[in-house]
């Protein structure tokens, strides 16, 4: 069993979901795929060698992925009211509409 | 034993969070990721980790249901039976890797800290640093949404 490869594949999958989501959330929860990776090959392999520092480390690392998911999350609320969808190529069409009428 | 089971169960949960088409699900998937992850960490002798992912975990989760529930399009599609035991297969199949090979090497960087130590006399200016970030970061969020509802009205 290693942690290292474990959490490098989960890794992959959040980065490929990423890439090919087009749902707001379905990205804001790729995101937070991405943070349990990282800290779940920091905690192993600090575990595994029996420090303490490891999972003093992950406090912080948490609370900035709080900060972050309460950023996205705002944004995507006011995103979401803006434009009145949660798909991203919808909201590009829209935004290229409304630079192509304030051309003209 | 145990920790092949819950590599498998995260995998398949991740799989299962990202490429579900109902988003509710999906976040309830995200639930059983997080629920793994702690299990890990609490097989693996990170009792307070596993009390920290757990707790995060749960207020992320309340968060995104409601925002799921109030964000996501109704006319949503259904899963089907296919995707899902494709889905479940693919989790199964990523966790392979894990658990038969190994490229980890012992660095040999060992200390004696406990968990007590290490968060409040090695990294106790981190922590009182990242409460003020995150009470920043709350007041900013706070304003974007107040001004957001002024420019509304």
């Amino acid at each position: 069993m290693d942690f290292v490869i474990l959490s490098l594949v989960m890794l992959a999958i959040g980065i490929y979901g990423l890439l090919t989501n087009r749902q707001l959330l379905k990205v804001f929860i790729s995101v937070e795929l991405i943070a349990t990776a990282a800290t779940l090959n920091f905690v192993m392999l600090a575990s595994s060698a029996s420090q303490g520092l490891g999972q003093a480390f992950l406090i912080l690392a948490f609370s900035t992925d709080t900060a972050v998911s309460g950023v996205v999350l705002a944004l995507l609320v006011i995103v979401t009211k803006k434009y009145g969808t949660s798909n991203i190529n919808e909201i590009l069409k829209m935004q290229e509409k409304k630079g192509s009428e304030a051309e003209q | 034993m145990i920790l092949e089971i819950l590599s498998i169960g995260l995998l398949v949960s991740a799989c299962l969070a990202l490429f579900l088409d109902e988003v509710v699900y999906s976040v309830a998937a995200l639930a059983g990721t997080f629920l793994f992850t702690a299990l890990l960490y609490y097989v693996n002798g990170a009792i307070y980790a596993a009390i920290f992912q757990f707790v995060v975990g749960v207020g992320t989760l309340a968060i995104l249901f409601l925002s799921g529930e109030m964000l996501s399009d109704k006319s949503t599609k259904k899963t089907s039976p296919k995707k899902l035991a494709a889905l479940i297969g693919a989790g199964v199949v990523l966790s392979l890797p894990a658990i038969f090979l190994s490229v980890s090497s012992s660095t040999g960087v060992y200390s004696d800290a406990s968990f007590g130590d290490a968060l409040w006399n090695l990294s106790g200016v981190d922590v009182v640093l990242q409460a003020l970030v995150i009470f920043t970061v709350a007041l900013g969020i706070a304003i974007i949404l107040y001004e957001r509802r002024s420019v509304g009205k």
